[in-house]
């Protein structure tokens, strides 16, 4: 019989909020974390918009690895790491570090290093480029960092699976803790505010100009933003005999790859994704209290993912509440799913669910409930985080209530 | 009931072959693939050696297609692929039936076509940026560009531990067929020899030569070296759930039967905490495997010509076999591939499948003088014959991450 596998710990950093409570608040009120551009120059782009996280301070979370050295991707992380384990209120002298992991995901890794880099190459000054650039570019730092900064020792891998990032990394770090190789898991995904990333989807057409409003009608393209969020992923048993609070189980998760385009998404990938969840996880659709969606607010991915649900869910993906929380804190690429994970598990522990702001004019493609614009109570006692991804990669996971 | 994963297949694209076959007799005849480089220019840098697949093409092994929505590192891996996938005789119509999964290991996948797309929205303006390539900045673009090529609709992860990526990816698929999510895994690595990341790698005088030592040397435990020799390379096992393999009647190469994992905080800047993270890894993929030190007949080292990894590496290897250390045979093909990063690991892999299959396990050419006091005595430039049924694979990466496995012959 393999253990049941709990949140325990929540840590978030999102540009509405840095900390699972100031971020849950500003969630339930609507709050919108889209400004203008703050962190390089876009006169020369046709969009301006993006969610940056605006407030971060790194001296309150870094205290062993040097700050001004190690990128963004990996200061977010080390800061959602830390709130996570306060959040879980872990006593760190009970813990065998060789029994505790790290599972990171993440689209860019740390893109800043590479795009100073690039500055540098095309002004000539190449060799201003130091040896800081090898050290803290490979996107694997990110977990080694988290790992550093708190002495842990056991598994540690960094997922690079694009936007559906997050859910992978919580999903392998579900197995390992199934698979008993580990007592504790901190798992999720961070992502630093890119240049490159920026650029691309410009080049798509795919940033909005103004608002993100998926699901509307009107509804004119995502807005790239930025952050982390990782969980506290351990067995029921310890978290029982600790006392731990208990946001909810990770049930099962599915993974399947589109095989079809590398930008553009396809229905039957992200329902296998889907599908794949659900059987593990003994579910029926019908059982689903609620979906947060990947909800990007591109007219083709929502336009898509409405079909994946429809052809998942049947008939009860009309009683399904689905909401896109993009809506107010932007796309923050391979930590979107993560922070997202925290929301199901949130959802499930309040009792109440986000609404997709923005939401004005509903769109005869997309005709489902989309918690427009208000949050709601709601008994929520299963949930399913669906992500997905360029490369065609899709990433569904299930959460449940655990029974007091 | 736990499942056993076996090795169906293999493919590898390196610096000296293109088969695990040519790959292994070019290793064990201590040819090396390690040349001035010619992908870029090196003028200015410490460091011109590198092992660069030379005159790669990727119609070669895919016949004529439309290749430009795949950069190179994306043409290695779908390549690789190919010769993988048909030696495990999963073909086209098999993988329609039934979904075949791809874990990749990679430590940059192509930090070329990243740099290039930015440089180029840089200098010609953001709306001159190419859509195209956009979709291959994603670090699982060759992850994705495969799967495409090959219609693998499975489970498609990129992972990512720096050098140990490859076989990081490699016990990550390990994982997912044993606890039954998956039947059969594309798995191993891949990474290409660029510009930007031999200049980085340079830069932190981690390239031989590019220390302000004399000469090059990457040779592991040698005396002389000073640093290793970047390389390229893609290389993939198809990994199956042994019973499957069984009813499909695949032939078998191996079994994975053990892994283990760890990481040193210290990031390798503590010989103490980075020795003990690099023996606990071993540890565990012995434990996992049941087998003790006794039972291993070869080890395949990931040194690669680093001062100090290397040493470390050895000393862990020593403490877990003990008095045995100075007899048991290992091997370091790095010193003939250099290190390719992503590949490396499942390089290392092919190469104990072809010596469990040809029985000689290649010598760690140029290695004329070890390091005073150094365990592993068995050390040596010459090739062995040694009938092997097991053996144990390290990947080390230069900043903490380490991880191992113990491969099985089946009988």
């Amino acid at each position: 019989m393999q253990p049941a596998v709990v949140v325990t710990g929540i840590g978030t950093v999102t540009s509405i909020g840095i900390g699972r409570e100031p971020f849950w608040d500003s969630l339930l009120s609507g709050l919108c974390g889209i400004g203008d551009v703050e962190s390089f120059d876009t006169s020369s782009y046709c969009v301006h918009r993006g969610a940056e996280v605006k407030d971060f301070r790194s001296e309150a979370f870094v205290s062993k690895l040097d700050r001004n050295c190690i990128g963004r991707a990996s200061q977010f992380a080390i800061a959602a790491a830390r709130l996570a384990l306060a959040d879980a209120n872990l006593d760190m002298k009970t813990l065998d570090f060789e029994r505790v992991g790290v599972t990171i995901g993440t689209t860019s890794g740390e893109p800043q290093m590479i795009e100073r880099f690039d500055d540098a190459a095309v002004s000539g000054a190449l060799k201003s480029v130091g040896p800081e650039f090898m050290r803290f570019y490979p996107c694997h730092v990110i977990a080694a960092h988290v790992a550093s900064e708190l002495d842990i020792e056991g598994v540690n891998v960094t997922i690079p699976t694009a936007c559906a990032a997050g859910n992978y990394a919580i999903a392998h770090a579900f197995d390992v803790l199934r698979a008993g190789r580990v007592d504790l898991m901190l798992a999720g995904g961070s992502d630093s505010f890119s240049r490159i990333t920026y650029t691309g989807f410009a080049r798509l057409g795919a940033i909005a100009p103004e608002v993100c409003q998926p699901f509307d009608r009107n509804r004119k393209g995502m807005v790239p933003g930025e952050g982390a969020g990782i969980l506290v992923l351990e067995p029921l048993e310890r978290a029982v005999r600790r006392q731990a609070r208990i946001y909810a189980e990770v049930v099962g998760y599915g993974l399947s790859c589109d095989a079809h385009h590398m930008t553009a998404a396809h229905p039957f990938g992200a329902a296998r994704a889907m599908e794949k969840a659900l059987s593990e996880s003994r579910i029926e659709p019908e059982q689903v209290s609620y979906i947060s969606a990947h909800g990007t607010g591109t007219p083709t991915n929502d336009r898509i993912e409405t079909l994946a649900v429809k052809r998942v869910f049947k008939d009860a993906a009309y009683r399904t509440p689905i909401s896109s929380i993009k809506s107010m804190l932007g796309h923050s690429m391979g930590a979107a799913s993560a922070i997202e994970a925290a929301v199901c598990a949130l959802a499930i522990f309040h009792g109440r669910v986000p609404p997709t702001i923005n939401l004005e004019e509903p769109d005869p493609e997309c005709d489902l409930d989309y918690v427009p614009n208000c949050a709601r109570e709601l008994d929520v006692n299963v949930a399913m985080n669906n992500a997905y991804a360029f490369g065609g990669n899709n990433a569904s996971l299930i959460l449940r209530k655990i029974e007091a | 009931m736990v499942r056993r994963v076996v090795i169906t297949g293999a493919g590898v694209i390196s610096s000296l072959g293109d088969s695990p076959e040519n790959l292994h007799s070019a290793l064990c005849e201590g040819r090396t693939g390690l040349r001035p480089i010619k992908l870029f220019s090196t003028e200015g840098l410490g460091c011109h050696l590198g092992g660069e697949v030379a005159s790669f093409s990727a119609k070669t092994y895919l016949g004529e297609k439309n290749f430009r929505p795949l950069d190179r590192t994306s043409q290695l891996v779908a390549a690789t692929a190919e010769m993988a996938l048909d030696r495990s005789g999963w073909s086209v119509e098999m993988r329609g039936q039934h979904e075949v999964g791809l874990a990749l290991g990679t430590m940059f996948c192509s930090v070329h076509t990243i740099s290039q797309f930015d440089q180029r929205a840089l200098v010609a303006g953001p709306a001159y940026a190419s859509p195209m390539d956009f979709s291959n900045t994603v670090l699982n673009a060759a992850a994705g560009q495969t799967a495409i090529w090959h219609n693998l609709r499975g489970v498609n992860s990129t992972i990512a531990a720096g050098s140990a990526s490859g076989l990081q990816a490699i016990i990550y698929a390990t994982e997912l067929i044993r606890s039954g999510r998956s039947q059969a895994i594309l798995a191993g690595g891949a990474d290409e020899l660029c510009f930007e990341s031999f200049y980085g790698f340079n830069r932190a005088e981690l390239l031989c030569g590019s220390n302000h030592s004399p000469g090059d040397f990457p040779i592991p435990f040698d005396k002389r070296r000073n640093g290793f020799a970047l390389g390229e390379g893609a290389a993939l096992l198809v990994l199956e759930d042994a019973e499957l393999a069984a009813e499909r009647g695949a032939s078998v190469l191996a079994e994975i039967s053990g892994q283990g994992g760890g990481f040193d905080p210290s990031r390798a800047t503590d010989s103490g905490k980075s020795i003990a993270a690099i023996a606990r890894s071993i540890r565990l993929a012995l434990n996992d495997a049941h087998v003790t030190p006794d039972e291993i007949g070869c080890v395949s080292m990931s040194a690669n010509g680093s001062v100090p990894t290397d040493r470390n590496e050895a000393a862990a290897v020593a403490a877990l076999f003990g008095e045995r250390a100075n007899a048991i045979p290992v091997t370091a093909i790095k010193s003939m591939l250099g290190e390719t990063l992503g590949a490396s690991g499942a390089m290392q892999v092919i190469t104990l499948l072809e010596a469990m299959r040809d029985g000689a396990v290649p010598g760690i050419s140029q290695l004329d003088e070890v390091e005073d006091n150094f365990p592993l005595r068995n050390a040596s430039p010459d090739t062995q014959e040694l009938d092997l049924s097991s053996g144990l694979i390290n990947s080390v990466g230069f900043d903490g991450g380490c991880c191992s496995i113990v491969l099985s012959r089946c009988e």
